[in-house]
């Protein structure tokens, strides 16, 4: 890669394809456990495992990287039981930003727009029109949150993510009536079916009792009986009388033609993907770049993921000094570093970590599962009392971090050191736990030599730290590490001994890990 | 840093606070009444608990007013196909067979009989009833009287008229209507971002009576802007309490004390001046500190105090039948999440109040989420109140068993109500909404605030012309500030009308402070 430059490595990362659909991998777990689509053995965790086996054994790791910072915009979560029960839906959900998370934003509005999963999630799907008679009004769920959450944001944005003011006070994008004619745009829409009659709009299942299998993973279908058709006015579009000729697909390109063309798209998604990949604080100059690249390429993700890796603000080595720059890695990223750094394996495949939600035992954060749609934390988080709210920074991470998690965390790794992670196989017999890192399962690991001997120890932490780190060791760290690492005595061999003398060099090298992977030098990204 | 040290500099701190006082503030500093509140109260314990509803309840059938007009307009607004939200009328059987959660399958609202009696909108004694899967709460409100109503409160900048919502330019709260902002401004007074919550900052003047300030807020449901004041910080617990970081139970790591020992002060000490690092060491030392001060002060939950000690095995919350409730969608008992929550509470209010811990000023916060009911709204909602319900009842006992049950007093937040219309089977994003207060030291039994006049909708629109409280879509124009439903609860603690104002940002705009629920 040094060879190469981090442009041209990046720019053969972003061409790679996927390296595993999801949906794929979770039919083929499926079949192993004698599940059908229709009725399904497979569920959540088989959506987990696809997700740990692309990201820490995909070759497609920027694409990985991207649709998982995507996954917190665009958010779905398996908490819902509604998603979680269909798990082939989810994954179905995370190809589809594998897919179109490194093409057009409209494409990828449209797709999530459309997604069953999301329909289901933020109860679009089976939307009806308003009924004036009665005064039954159109659900404004999915309308509120496109706006809010995927698209324009809350307030007017200049191009370089600052907040336009109006009289001293920021100006919002949209009005309730914004809502309320938005909301007539996402009725008519539900599962797809052999015949997409009523019955299957309400209940995915026809008259004739048919089903369409692949009701979850399809786009939703327009169910013009359903549709609004009354005149529809947002954000200074209007989708005009449609009579009695309800086009639910007319009504969606309006809206998401207006979405996708408001000038805060640009602005709101950079300064989110720059917090998702690189700073929590990035400067209106970074964001403005970023947003600039996305305009010029008529609203590209990749340009906008090239803008935010490449830029000067990310790659500068001044942002390993500054007080100020970087973001607290979220808990799931620390868990991947870790296990790439450490070559780590899975002995089944499968990759079985599985749910990390536990507050003080695990990571209290899995993939694809956010508390709501507002996701794990909020961009404009800043955390109380301490220096960072004192200086009015962001920092969104620390908004699932307090002192249960991060209790939580260090303990987690303090296992998955001394044992591994995840299940023990798919029957949970195996003898192991699935994921072991490099100097876990091999014996022989070059770390564990190192630690044989005491004047090797400071090299065994500097290597350590060469695969955490992004800059040396400071040395008051190194200070802490090494002597804590030396105080685990290695017996002198006396040919009865061999068992204790390779705990006792396992455990110097677990304890240079574990003293880094706990370390804010480490949980902290500059 | 010593957190428990900071009760003496935060009493010299509080005095800084009303020099610094913003443009709300009166100009006479009353220095008497600011000394009175440290030195008052020095024997009693207090501590108040919000329970958080996440997504914004909908109030409208939580509590519900069933004089013949009222009820009508709500019946023939809710009753929507194709599920219809509205509830039945008082003493309505239940129908074992209809579809399961469904109004007709759980029967009438439960009627509760205020003390104070309201003129109905068709004349005579208005009446009310409560959502049907709250029955321990319409004993808690008939019989036992320690639970009381407010209705129709919300985020208000200055009294508000719905001709004057109308207009542009009146001062109103940013951002209505959206969940993360108006969580923030019911926890903090401001959008998303805001620093200090309410609650910190009453614990702020109340500090310098505990002797340490390091379990004065404490979160059992995550970060919460609420907790955090200016010099209080908020202690997070889970429900299995607090858990000792990197060590077994005989200190060690990877077999060794020293390593564990090493892994502390990694952890706790940021080794530069970046931002992220110190505030990350922050955390990790006061976890650290915290869990050493309750190891031996904390206790268990399987005590008879707070639940049912297993016959066989370890102690596991889920299969406590005091934390179990009445599920309406299974027809069984499911662990309750909210209960668990309520038990570590307890817990730390019985730890925190012994000689051990010597605290005497405390809040809380435990939440619950699910309820943006824009669909599913009748499982939604029957789901969730039987929790509530069952968690309320939980905490009330087990407050009896400590003695503590006038030392303590509960309310209910949510992000904002929702509409009154219906979109076919849920509710869209509301306002304002009726909320509970539990505690031995309630006025309990009644009703406060006013109660909004439910109207027809308009003939030709979403609007409802018939009521001054309804604007689009029945949305609750709240009639009761969060301010005054704050300082009312911040008053029992013992805070002075000058501390008051300076906690809450509108109050001074309200002219009833005392909104007289609280003895």
């Amino acid at each position: 890669m040094v060879a190469q430059g981090y442009a041209a490595w990046l720019d053969a990362q972003l061409a790679k394809p996927a390296s595993l659909s999801y949906v794929s991998y979770w039919d083929a777990r499926n079949a192993a456990l004698g599940g059908t689509t229709a009725n399904p053995k497979a569920g959540q965790r088989e959506v987990l495992d696809a997700f740990w086996t692309q990201a820490v054994a995909g070759e497609d790791q920027v694409r990985a990287r991207v649709a998982y910072a995507l996954s917190q915009i665009f958010v779905v979560s398996m908490l819902d039981s509604g998603v979680g029960n269909n798990a082939r839906g989810m994954a179905s959900y995370a190809d589809m930003l594998g897919a179109k998370g490194l093409g057009r934003y409209r494409d990828l509005l449209e797709s999530v727009a459309l997604h069953p999963v999301m329909g289901t999630y933020l109860t679009s799907l089976h939307n009806m029109k308003e009924n004036t008679r009665t005064g039954r009004v159109p659900d404004e769920n999915f309308a509120r949150e496109v706006m809010q959450l995927f698209s324009i944001g809350l307030v007017q944005l200049n191009a370089d993510g600052s907040v336009k003011t109006s009289g001293g006070s920021p100006v919002p994008t949209y009005t309730p009536s914004d809502i309320s004619g938005l909301a007539k745009v996402f009725t008519g829409w539900s599962y797809a079916c052999p015949v997409s009659d009523d019955s299957c709009f309400f209940n995915g299942i026809s008259r004739d009792s048919e089903r369409d299998i692949d009701a979850m993973i399809k786009p939703m279908r327009a169910y013009p009986q359903f549709h609004s058709s009354s005149v529809k006015s947002f954000l200074g579009a209007t989708v005009p009388d449609q009579g009695s000729n309800a086009d639910p697909a007319a009504s969606l390109k309006v809206a998401l033609d207006t979405l996708a063309g408001h000038p805060n798209v640009g602005p709101f998604l950079a300064r989110q993907m720059i917090q998702r990949m690189v700073t929590s604080n990035p400067s209106p100059a970074y964001v403005g770049r970023v947003a600039s690249a996305f305009a010029a390429g008529n609203g590209d993700l990749k340009a906008l993921v090239r803008a935010v890796l490449l830029d000067t603000e990310a790659r500068s080595a001044t942002g390993l000094t500054d007080a100020s720059f970087g973001k607290l890695r979220e808990p799931v990223l620390r868990l991947s570093a870790f296990l790439r750094a450490f070559g780590a394996t899975s002995d089944s495949g499968g990759w079985l970590v599985g749910n990390t939600d536990g507050n003080t035992d695990s990571l209290s954060q899995t993939p694809f599962r956010a508390p709501s749609v507002f996701n794990f934390y909020r961009p404009g988080y800043v955390p109380p009392g301490g220096q960072l709210g004192l200086a009015g920074l962001v920092a969104p991470e620390m908004q699932i971090t307090h002192e249960s998690s991060v209790v939580g965390y260090v303990n987690y790794m303090a296992t998955a050191l001394q044992s591994g992670l995840g299940m023990s196989g798919y029957d949970n017999k195996a003898s192991r736990r699935d994921v072991q890192p490099d100097f876990l399962r091999d014996t022989t690991h070059a770390l564990r030599t190192l630690a044989a001997t005491d004047a090797d120890v400071p090299a065994l932490v500097d290597q350590v730290a060469t695969r955490l780190l992004p800059a040396p060791m400071p040395a008051a760290l190194k200070d802490i590490i090494v002597p804590a690492v030396l105080s685990i005595a290695v017996p002198v061999a006396n040919g009865k001994n061999q068992d204790q003398i390779e705990s006792a060099k396992l455990n110097r090298v677990r304890t240079a890990v574990m003293l880094t992977l706990a370390s804010p030098e480490y949980t902290v990204q500059k | 840093m010593h957190h428990d040290q900071a009760s003496r500099r935060a009493f010299l701190r509080q005095l800084g606070a009303f020099t610094g006082l913003g443009a709300a503030a009166p100009l006479a500093l009353n220095l008497a009444a600011m000394s009175s509140a440290s030195a008052q109260a020095a024997t009693d314990y207090k501590a108040v608990v919000c329970l958080f509803m996440f997504g914004g309840n909908d109030a409208y059938n939580m509590f519900l007013p069933t004089d013949s007009t009222s009820f009508a307009n709500y019946t023939a607004v809710r009753d929507q196909a194709p599920d219809s939200i509205a509830l039945l009328a008082p003493g309505t059987a239940p129908v074992p067979t209809a579809p399961v959660a469904s109004p007709a399958r759980l029967g009438g609202v439960l009627p509760i009989v205020p003390a104070t009696a309201r003129t109905a909108p068709g004349g005579g004694t208005q009446t009310f009833g409560l959502h049907p899967s709250l029955g321990a709460l319409q004993t808690l409100f008939n019989s036992q009287k320690r639970l009381a109503v407010l209705a129709n409160v919300g985020p208000l900048k200055q009294p508000t008229t719905k001709a004057q919502y109308a207009t542009t330019g009146y001062p109103l709260p940013a951002s209505l209507f959206s969940h993360n902002d108006q969580q923030n401004t019911w926890q903090a007074f401001a959008p998303e971002g805001a620093t200090k919550g309410w609650g910190g900052r009453m614990a702020d003047l109340l500090l310098s009576q505990n002797t340490r300030a390091s379990f004065t807020a404490v979160s059992v449901a995550g970060n919460a802007v609420w907790l955090s004041g200016d010099t209080v910080r908020q202690y997070q617990m889970s429900t299995s309490g607090a858990v000792r970081m990197g060590a077994d139970s005989g200190g060690r790591l990877f077999g060794s004390t020293t390593v564990a020992s090493a892994l502390e002060r990694v952890v706790r000490n940021a080794r530069s001046n970046h931002r992220f690092e110190t505030d990350m060491a922050d955390i990790h030392a006061r976890s650290i500190d915290a869990e050493v001060a309750l190891r031996t002060t904390l206790k268990a939950a399987s005590d008879p105090l707070f639940g049912t000690a297993p016959v066989s095995g370890s102690y596991n919350p889920n299969n406590d039948p005091k934390l179990q409730y009445d599920n309406p969608l299974t027809g069984g008992k499911s662990s309750n999440s909210l209960a668990q929550q309520f038990q570590m509470v307890a817990r730390m209010i019985e730890a925190s109040s012994s000689s051990a811990l010597g605290m005497k000023r405390q809040v809380f916060f435990v939440s619950i989420g699910g309820f943006d009911s824009h669909d599913g709204q009748n499982r939604n909602q029957a789901d969730n109140m039987a929790k509530i319900a069952q968690a309320l009842k939980y905490f009330d006992d087990t407050l009896g068993g400590l003695n503590l049950r006038s030392n303590v007093t509960t309310f209910t937040a949510s992000d904002f109500g929702r509409t009154f219309t219906s979109n076919g089977d849920g509710t869209d994003h509301g306002w304002g909404s009726h909320h509970l207060i539990m505690g031995g030291a309630v006025k309990g039994g009644d009703v406060y605030g006013q109660v909004p006049v439910l109207a027809a909708r308009n003939a030709n629109s979403n609007n409802f012309d018939g009521s001054p409280d309804q604007i689009s879509n029945g949305v609750m124009l709240p009639s009761t500030s969060v301010d005054q439903y704050g300082a009312t609860l911040g008053r029992w603690m013992g805070l002075s009308d000058t501390e008051l104002l300076s906690i809450f940002p509108n109050l001074a705009n309200f002219s009833q402070r005392n909104l007289g629920f609280m003895a």
